[in-house]
């Protein structure tokens, strides 16, 4: 009906900051990272999950998303020979996530498989400021009147108000740190469009985070004395959203007090295209094949959320 | 020509057989008659082999690999399927004598510049890895225990902590068995559920903590249940039903592996022995390979490493094989086939082993008419989540056919060992009875690098 991030904004009060936190830019810019050779090899990545990895001409969505994402964490692991306290860290995946809130007196729930998520040791720490949570007191909600803020919702009866982060007590990676999203649907209409990627990113991101509060500092709502904040990447494939969510509060209920923070990078394009087989318009090549129009910025913001929280 | 030498004869003085030495024939530039060879199209044997030699040069000339690739495999015909992973009895000693391998027992003995040396509680175990039953100079199982004390003083990196990795392994195991709220696996799916991706967390952390001493892994790239194709000929049989009954044809075989994780890198891994070595024997089975039981099925004759030949990344590694639930151990103790646990292992590791180094000396431009020049090498471990085995393979030839097998006197060759457990279980959140020797064998294997680097 309408972006499903306001309305999500809204669910889960937050306030929406636009590009990624100075954090992860300074990780970004930091030139001792060796970010040019890194991206030769990433190039070679989007080749190999786009045109070498089938014995057919040319992979589906189904086989070259997951591929593309797999061959980028690979890359990003490989710099824990460069910086140990990255090997503190677990890939789940299928993992499940409960979370519940109560938002102006309307019980409200995230459920399910959350795609992919990293764990780390120790937690990420707060990207904004003590003044910049403060200030979120004055920001206020936007609201639909007079469409119902849980409009498209799933009205279910619950007979456990359930909250579980997917994991047992004990677990040494107890801290969620990226959450991965897949759009590799082969069929357009199967695949969630940006926007809607972007509302499931951050419905999932505040659930993990909602869960891990409440199994650190229990269930009364209050604003939290250490945010806890968890990150998201989404893809398709070809175009990335990046997210960072910090979670300020759980009193939920009423409308005002501190707000939830989210930095949100959208549509960054990796590439723009990737031919297998040359396109030949009489008989002249007006696209050759290969990948052409790499963007190495998005591989970089890519690398930055990895590095996030260890560097 | 009668009347001509007849005219010769009449003429006083001249003998006719007594020619003047002929001027030298001014050589003709080009004979006056084209070459005498066998047709082409006709139905004899000569016709057949000028067919062969005309394919052979037609290959020999193609000017990139694809095109190799594509002649070769071009001619579809029923052909047997082989499968790595399969419950027939005694099929390694089969798979040995399709593809001329020598079977090795234990690891080869590593050049100690090329193993580094992992620091250990004690030296003891490093000693005890090295000598294990082999058919080579007993020499050279002493070489590397004595200079083996080594790197201490080169090294400026220290070893890798074998308590780290150990955490790493035993992290990843209960992560997926014990931490991880997971449903009920679904029927026979079990190796999806636990042992799958523990082996993937397992070798992705234990890759990327190693990368910092093995520059090769850094360049590697890994791929999560790739595609591995061979196709190739071996022997000869008799047509025996169809319209092309009674002709000669070699017998051919695909294999079609998936394994489930692979390691690509961009240099080849060093020669374990020349290329000329004989280590053993090739086991000769006089049956027909339908009797093991192979089956025969025509489709697209595939050659196939994991990825195109335009990737850089083009020789192979380390391959990560998981057997499913149809060969779980169980199954084959409670029929009473207990020996024939080991032969599953071993299969898998050759069968694979031969399919991928075999493709990736193809995608180099050899092929059985071209054959190797320089030994590929590439490793496996075969799991079934608990137990691992260790297999490490040389190709020395791709020749096979009945008319090049002739005079090659090189033969393939595998190491392998049998398969031990890495733990013994999982219980409340603690591993118990962890296996340090599997361990480091599998940190070896990711170590395995050329000499340069």
């Amino acid at each position: 009906v309408f972006p499903g991030v306001r309305q999500a904004q809204w669910l889960t009060k937050t306030k929406l900051v636009e590009g990624l936190p100075p954090a992860v830019q300074g990780i970004m810019d930091n030139p001792a990272l060796g970010l040019q050779e890194l991206e030769e090899r990433a190039k070679h990545m989007v080749s190999h999950a786009r045109l070498w990895d089938t014995a057919e001409v040319a992979p589906r969505r189904e086989r070259y998303c997951p591929m593309l994402f797999e061959n980028l964490i690979h890359i990003c692991r490989l710099m824990s020979g460069k910086y140990p306290s990255l090997s503190k860290r677990m890939l789940a995946r299928n993992c499940r996530i409960a979370a519940t809130w109560e938002r102006e007196s309307i019980l409200l729930q995230v459920r399910g498989l959350s795609g992919i998520l990293m764990n780390s040791k120790t937690p990420i720490p707060p990207v904004a400021s003590k003044e910049e949570i403060l200030d979120t007191k004055e920001h206020v909600l936007e609201t639909f009147y007079p469409i119902a803020p849980t409009i498209d919702l799933q009205e279910v009866n619950v007979y456990k108000e359930l909250n579980d982060t997917g994991f047992r007590d004990g677990y040494p990676y107890s801290h969620p740190h990226t959450l991965f999203f897949l759009e590799s649907a082969n069929v357009r209409t199967d695949r969630f469009r940006p926007d809607q990627l972007r509302a499931k990113m951050l419905m999932f991101a505040f659930g993990n985070a909602l869960a891990k509060a409440k199994a650190l500092h229990g269930n009364d709502p209050k604003v939290l004395e250490q945010p806890v904040v968890v990150q998201s990447i989404g893809t398709d494939g070809q175009l990335f959203q990046f997210m960072v969510f910090q979670l300020n509060t759980t009193d939920l209920v009423s409308n005002d007090g501190v707000k939830n923070l989210v930095w949100i990078d959208s549509d960054q394009n990796l590439y723009e295209r990737a031919q297998c087989v040359p396109e030949v318009k009489k008989r002249v090549v007006t696209k050759p094949a290969g990948i052409s129009g790499f963007q190495p910025d998005t591989f970089k913001k890519f690398l930055a959320l990895y590095l996030h929280g260890t560097v | 020509m009668a009347a001509l030498g007849a005219r010769r004869v009449l003429r006083p003085g001249r003998r006719w057989f007594s020619e003047t030495v002929p001027a030298a024939p001014s050589a003709p530039a080009s004979p006056l008659y084209p070459p005498v060879v066998a047709s082409i199209t006709a139905k004899s044997k000569a016709a057949k082999s000028r067919r062969l030699q005309r394919f052979n040069e037609r290959v020999h000339a193609a000017a990139t690999v694809e095109e190799k690739l594509r002649l070769y495999g071009k001619l579809q015909r029923p052909k047997y399927m082989v499968y790595p992973q399969t419950f027939a009895l005694n099929a390694d000693l089969w798979y040995r004598s399709f593809t001329k391998t020598v079977l090795v027992p234990g690891m080869p003995p590593r050049t100690p510049a090329a193993k580094p040396p992992v620091a250990t509680a004690g030296a003891t175990s490093e000693t005890g890895r090295a000598p294990e039953p082999r058919a080579e100079a007993p020499g050279d199982a002493e070489a590397p225990g004595a200079a083996k004390i080594p790197e201490p003083s080169a090294g400026a990196a220290p070893y890798p902590d074998i308590g780290e990795l150990r955490s790493l392994a035993c992290d990843a195991l209960l992560q997926e068995s014990f931490y991880q709220n997971k449903k009920r696996p679904f029927l026979y799916r079990d190796q999806d559920h636990t042992p799958g991706p523990f082996l993937t967390q397992l070798v992705s952390t234990l890759a990327a903590s190693l990368s910092g001493r093995n520059p090769l892994l850094a360049a590697s790239s890994l791929d999560l249940n790739p595609e591995v194709n061979y196709y190739w000929h071996h022997g000869k049989e008799v047509v025996v039903h169809g319209h092309r009954k009674g002709r000669v044809d070699p017998v051919r075989f695909q294999i079609d592996d998936n394994p489930h994780l692979q390691i690509r890198v961009p240099k080849q891994l060093p020669e374990v022995v020349p290329l000329e070595s004989d280590l053993g024997d090739v086991p000769v089975i006089d049956h027909k390979p339908s009797k093991l039981p192979l089956f025969k099925k025509q489709y697209e004759n595939k050659v196939f490493i994991g990825s195109k030949v335009a990737d850089p990344c083009c020789y192979g590694h380390t391959q990560f094989h998981l057997l499913p639930d149809k060969l779980k151990r169980e199954r084959f103790i409670k029929e009473r086939l207990e020996d024939q646990i080991e032969v599953v292992y071993r299969s898998n590791g050759i069968a694979s082993l031969f399919a991928w180094t075999a493709a990736q000396a193809m995608y180099q431009g050899f092929w059985n008419e071209a054959d190797v020049t320089r030994p590929f090498v590439s490793q496996a471990v075969v799991t079934d989540g608990k137990y691992f085995a260790f297999f490490c393979y040389q190709l020395n030839t791709l020749a096979l056919t009945a008319e090049t097998i002739e005079n090659n006197p090189r033969k393939n060759i595998c190491w392998a060992t049998d398969s031990k457990p890495l733990y013994d279980v999982v219980e409340n959140g603690n591993v118990k009875g962890f296996n340090d020797e599997v361990l480091l064998r599998l940190v070896h294997f990711l170590l395995n690098r050329p000499k340069e680097l």
